[in-house]
């Protein structure tokens, strides 16, 4: 995907937001996106999903399929998470059970019985994750998933963005906490004064290894790999 | 893109924001028809409610556009694959809400209102009429719902005004060319109705369509 020339305002006598931009996204990429408050980071991920269009310029090559989690879950919704996520299934046309393997990943299997509007503001995070999930992204856009997240989510959230990414899919994600610092291969865009200035990282082909312990060692082995820098999971 | 009109539909019954135009309608309703409509003026009686229901049509169809929260719009658009869709399919649900009422108001009078029945033609004229109405008005509310006018007072006032306007404009001399309600209301009472119809539904198809152009255009940069 590729944006060629790209500036942004939101009406014809406003400020520019962006300004000829020129930005490269490779199937397989992992971007973190930075700046100050204002900067028009949330701007680029919209102009990225395709929610607005270029005032001037192009974006060509957008995957056909984009997951896209606002830095805010909107919850002032009339459904509870499990009939929620069945509908934006339908809108997407993978089947309704979906939402609730991804669930149970996140650990938010105990969440789909309950109304949008009971959920903490973690919780409704997971949710909006979940549904960018819901069809393999090609693009995935993540404004702040790490804001308000539990350790849990928090630590599993990389592992996803690796698979999105060793499945071809490009991912972005605007986070001024920095959680991504230590992924290999992620590219950094900084955005500032209407432009993006670009640092790429290293591109490092990921691979998965299962490895099997004993379970009473399981806690011990997963901190060796963690400390060496590796990304652990659980299956068990 | 019906799944998503179709989820649109369900946060809107969900929010109970059905309840104020309807409550509107109903009102409208009973004081359209508290002495029943003598017989052989019911086309008349359908101009005026088709008329004036364009204010509640409005408000349905602002009402239903603003039900979903902006950030679940967002996600709306990439979820259907592009935020045409999503805008679409808002309109989409929003004339459906409106054909709701507009039945329920050309089908109200037949059970309670009229004292005899219309003939088919006229009954065919009072729902075509109602459709001009809605189509108007929908394209009234997209205009006024929160992306195009963040500030719920000045969206209730440009409701309002705009249907204020639409009425006066329509009095004047050159009211054929824009809306014409008024021309509408007096050709029914005057039984010429069929001799100006093409002209009236022309130039309400035209400016509904140019309104809803015009609420497409600006969110392009209001998603």
């Amino acid at each position: 995907m590729r944006l060629s020339g790209v500036s942004f305002r939101y009406s014809r006598r406003g400020p520019w937001i962006l300004r000829d931009i020129g930005l490269d996204l490779p199937a397989g990429s992992v971007v973190e996106v930075t700046g100050r408050n204002g900067a028009g980071k949330s701007t680029l991920l919209r102009l990225l999903a395709g929610i607005v269009r270029p005032s001037r310029g192009s974006v060509a090559g957008r995957p056909p399929v984009v997951g896209y989690a606002p830095d805010v879950f909107p919850v002032e919704q009339p459904f509870t998470v499990s009939a929620y996520l069945a509908r934006m299934s339908r809108i997407r046309s993978v089947p309704p059970s979906s939402g609730a393997a991804l669930a149970e990943r996140l650990n938010a299997a105990h969440l789909l019985g309950l109304p949008l509007g009971d959920l903490s503001k973690g919780s409704a995070q997971k949710v909006g994750l979940i549904q960018s999930l819901l069809a393999p992204p090609g693009l995935l856009i993540l404004d702040e998933p790490f804001a308000g997240l539990d350790e849990q989510t928090r630590a599993e959230l990389p592992e996803i963005i690796a698979e999105v990414a060793s499945a071809g899919g490009s991912v972005v994600v605007s986070d001024h906490q920095n959680q991504l610092r230590s992924f290999p291969g992620a590219a950094h865009w900084l955005v500032e004064d209407a432009g993006v200035a670009v640092r790429d990282g290293e591109r490092v082909r990921r691979a998965v290894i299962e490895v099997i312990v004993d379970a009473a060692e399981a806690d011990e082995v997963e901190q060796k790999l963690r400390a060496d820098g590796y990304l652990t999971r659980r299956s068990s | 893109m019906i799944s998503l009109v179709r989820f649109k539909l369900a946060a809107y019954a969900g929010s109970h924001r059905l309840l104020q135009p309807a409550i509107a309608l109903f009102t409208m309703m009973l004081i359209f028809y508290s002495s029943a409509v003598p017989a052989g003026k019911e086309l008349a009686s359908y101009a005026d409610s088709a008329g004036l229901l364009i204010i509640v049509f409005a408000w349905a169809a602002r009402g239903l556009l603003d039900t979903e929260p902006s950030g679940q719009r967002l996600i709306s658009m990439t979820a259907a694959g592009s935020p045409g869709r999503e805008i679409g399919a808002g309109l989409l649900a929003a004339l459906a809400v409106n054909l709701g009422l507009a039945a329920v108001a050309t089908v109200f009078p037949l059970v309670a209102g009229f004292s005899a029945a219309p003939s088919p033609g006229d009954l065919a004229r009072g729902a075509g009429l109602h459709l001009l109405g809605l189509f108007a008005g929908t394209a009234l509310g997209a205009l006024t719902s929160r992306p195009i006018l963040a500030s719920p007072a000045a969206a209730m006032l440009a409701l309002f005004g705009g249907y204020l306007a639409l009425l006066l404009l329509s009095l004047t001399p050159a009211g054929g060319f824009t809306v014409p309600i008024m021309p509408w209301i007096r050709a029914a009472n005057a039984g010429t109705l069929d001799e100006i119809l093409l002209q009236v539904a022309a130039a309400t198809f035209f400016w509904s369509a140019a309104a809803t152009a015009c609420y497409v255009r600006l969110r392009r940069t209001r998603p």
